[in-house]
């Protein structure tokens, strides 16, 4: 609305407005100028009737005076047939024009004006030829001196037996014409009838117009404005991003149409964009998913490639320390040989030996770390290795306080491989957990099958109820030489060792811990089948 | 008297299988290289070679494959190094008797070495 008002040359409405209503008040003035001009000339048409009517009325009044020659008495019937409202003059005159008898005395014996419609009724040229027109014209209208319309008209006396037979021999036999009545009628009650008429007239098609107009007005914003004005909302709401709202237009018309179209375009635009978020979404939660993998992946690589280039260096190590270390076992045993067995010497030639053995170990936890001691694939049943492994463990002094829970899993699990390599896993779980727990409380060993991204695995659970793994140093586990025993206890690589082997079979070890509670580690090994 | 060769580049390693073998009552030559130990099996005949698998200038499986094609028979122990099973079971195939690993303690030689000439 506020449109209309602030630029309605561009409003639809009053457009349409302008451009009917311009037809309307030109088709009415035509209406109205019609309407009148036939009116008008109708009330003429009877106006002339009347007169005429007059005319013979006034013959009739002086026929009788006529044909007697009585003078007088003809002048008198004149005058009182002037006397009426509207009848303004009654003469009568002969053909040269002399009038006779007139309704004003003094006009009598003067002449009619040879100009006016008695003389040139008839006559082209009244003053030089008796030449008669074909058509007479016997009547006119002219303004009068009070400026209203009036009728001058003008009828022949026609000669008949009883004139030209009259005792007083006035009009010969031949004479055709005996002379003309002309009476001057005022219209002025007419001019004002037919006036008032056309001020109500002129007003009743005012008044159409304009409540046509305002109609035409009322309808146009209703079916035009209002509907655009609703369409041009819901557009500038769909511009701004809504696209739930809908234009509500029900009608039938081209603009309801159109707001069913733009509403079927909004609702697809809308169902365009949700596909659009959806897959955006997707694709999305897909990037996210591979570049979570791609950092797995990196991170394992990376962790691959350290324990590869640290078990490459291993191996070189252990190759050179087994040398000397072949030595000092060997010179040792032979010192041993030449002192008394029970002497401290022996002792202490024994110590040496023990951490000479204990360096061996270590370099050869750090080859089995490395894939460099070999292994001999078989199949291998995991509930009865870890039964063994278990009795033997028990047996060791440093298992003596502790209760094994074990909760074997129904189903034989074979998975292939190397049995001393799983062993090794085993015993470092174990010994962990004994330390965690420090000599005393439970651990609960479970297998069982699980299926991982549609691969059969043997899981197998060890829980202790030890100290727990704080998590800040949970993603170091793995990681060659990290121990949190005393310096001399742990060497720092079973976990790492475990890692390696449990990688090697193509599983993986999973740790979930709660400080104080205790620990979970979780190894997946393949399973055959 | 039983003759024993060592061949290793290692001295310690030869100079522990001299000081172990030799109170045994065997009769021990050294060789710091595969090269050379076959030079000396040229000349000198042996009852045992212990023989190192990873050497520098030939490796050791290439010795053993040496030795048991000119000498058929002759008792090869190997002393693995860093052993891998594989090796292992290579130079066995290839001939070798038996392999120890290294470090070992003279017991283990001396039961090695025993073991070789109680079969011959």
């Amino acid at each position: 609305m506020k449109n209309i008002f602030r630029h309605p040359e561009q409003s639809l409405a009053v457009k349409l407005s302008i451009v009917i209503g311009l037809l309307m008040v030109v088709g009415s003035f035509i209406f109205w100028y019609a309407l009148l001009y036939k009116q008008k000339k109708d009330i003429m048409a009877i106006a002339v009737r009347y007169g005429n009517s007059f005319i013979d009325f006034t013959k009739q009044s002086t026929r009788y005076s006529m044909l007697t020659s009585q003078k007088e008495k003809t002048q008198v019937a004149i005058e009182n047939l002037g006397t009426p409202e509207g009848v303004q003059r009654v003469r009568i005159f002969d053909h040269k024009g002399k009038i006779y008898f007139s309704t004003f005395k003094e006009d009598i014996g003067n002449f009619v004006d040879k100009s006016s419609i008695a003389c040139k009724g008839c006559h082209l040229e009244p003053e030089r030829s008796s030449k008669l027109l074909q058509s007479p014209e016997k009547w006119n209208f002219y303004k009068n001196n009070e400026g209203s319309t009036a009728l001058k008209i003008v009828s022949e006396i026609s000669n008949e037996p009883s004139c030209y037979n009259a005792s007083c021999h006035m009009h010969s036999k031949y004479d055709k014409s005996l002379g003309f009545v002309e009476a001057d009628l005022s219209l002025a009650l007419l001019d004002k009838a037919l006036f008032n008429q056309r001020l109500a007239l002129t007003f009743y098609v005012f008044i159409f117009v304009v409540a046509v107009l305002a109609s035409l007005g009322i309808i146009n914003y209703k079916i035009v404005t209002n509907p655009v004005r609703e369409l041009v909302r819901g557009m500038e709401k769909a511009a701004g991003g809504d696209l739930d709202s809908s234009v509500p237009i029900k009608s039938t018309d081209e603009i309801g149409e159109l707001a069913q179209t733009f509403n079927s375009m909004i609702k697809d635009i809308k169902a365009a964009r949700d596909q659009k978020e959806r897959w955006t979404q997707t694709l999305e939660e897909e990037i996210a998913k591979k570049t979570e993998e791609i950092q797995k992946t990196q991170a394992s690589l990376l962790q691959t490639e350290k324990l590869a280039s640290l078990g490459r260096m291993a191996a070189g190590v252990a190759h050179e320390i087994n040398n000397p270390l072949t030595g000092i076992v060997t010179f040792a045993h032979l010192l041993k040989n030449n002192v008394p067995p029970d002497s401290s010497e022996a002792e202490d030639l024994n110590v040496i030996i023990e951490q000479a053995e204990r360096c061996a170990k270590i370099i050869k936890n750090l080859l089995t770390f490395a894939h460099a001691t070999p292994s001999e694939k078989g199949e291998i049943n995991i509930n009865d290795l870890l039964n063994r492994t278990i009795y033997m463990v028990k047996n060791q002094a440093k298992f003596h306080n502790i209760k094994f829970n074990i909760n074997m899993g129904e189903s034989p699990s074979i998975t292939p491989g190397d049995a001393t390599q799983f062993q090794q896993i085993f015993l470092n779980m174990f010994l962990n957990a004994v330390d965690a727990m420090n000599g005393r409380g439970t651990i609960s060993v479970t297998t069982r099958k699980v299926i991982i991204d549609n691969q059969p695995f043997i899981e197998i659970e060890f829980t202790d109820t030890g100290s727990g793994i704080p998590e800040d140093i949970r993603g170091k586990l793995f990681e060659p030489f990290f121990t949190t025993k005393p310096v001399g206890q742990g060497t720092g690589l079973g976990l790492a060792v475990s890692h390696g082997i449990v990688k090697h079979y193509g599983g993986h070890i999973d740790v979930k811990s709660v400080v104080g509670k205790g620990t979970s580690f979780f190894v997946r090994l393949p399973a055959s089948a | 008297m039983k003759k024993i060769l060592v061949i290793d580049d290692e001295f310690i390693v030869r100079r522990s299988c001299e000081k172990t073998l030799i109170p045994m009552g065997y009769e021990v030559r050294l060789s710091s290289s595969g090269k050379e130990g076959l030079e000396i099996l040229d000349k000198e005949s042996f009852n045992l070679i212990l023989l190192d698998l990873k050497m520098p200038d030939m490796d050791g499986i290439d010795v053993l494959k040496e030795i048991i094609e000119k000498w058929p028979g002759m008792k090869v122990i190997m002393i693995t190094g860093y052993s891998t099973v594989e090796t292992a079971v290579q130079a066995l195939r290839l001939g070798a008797f038996n392999h120890i690993e290294k470090p070992f303690t003279p017991d283990i030689l001396i039961a090695a070495v025993k073991e070789a000439f109680e079969q011959g």
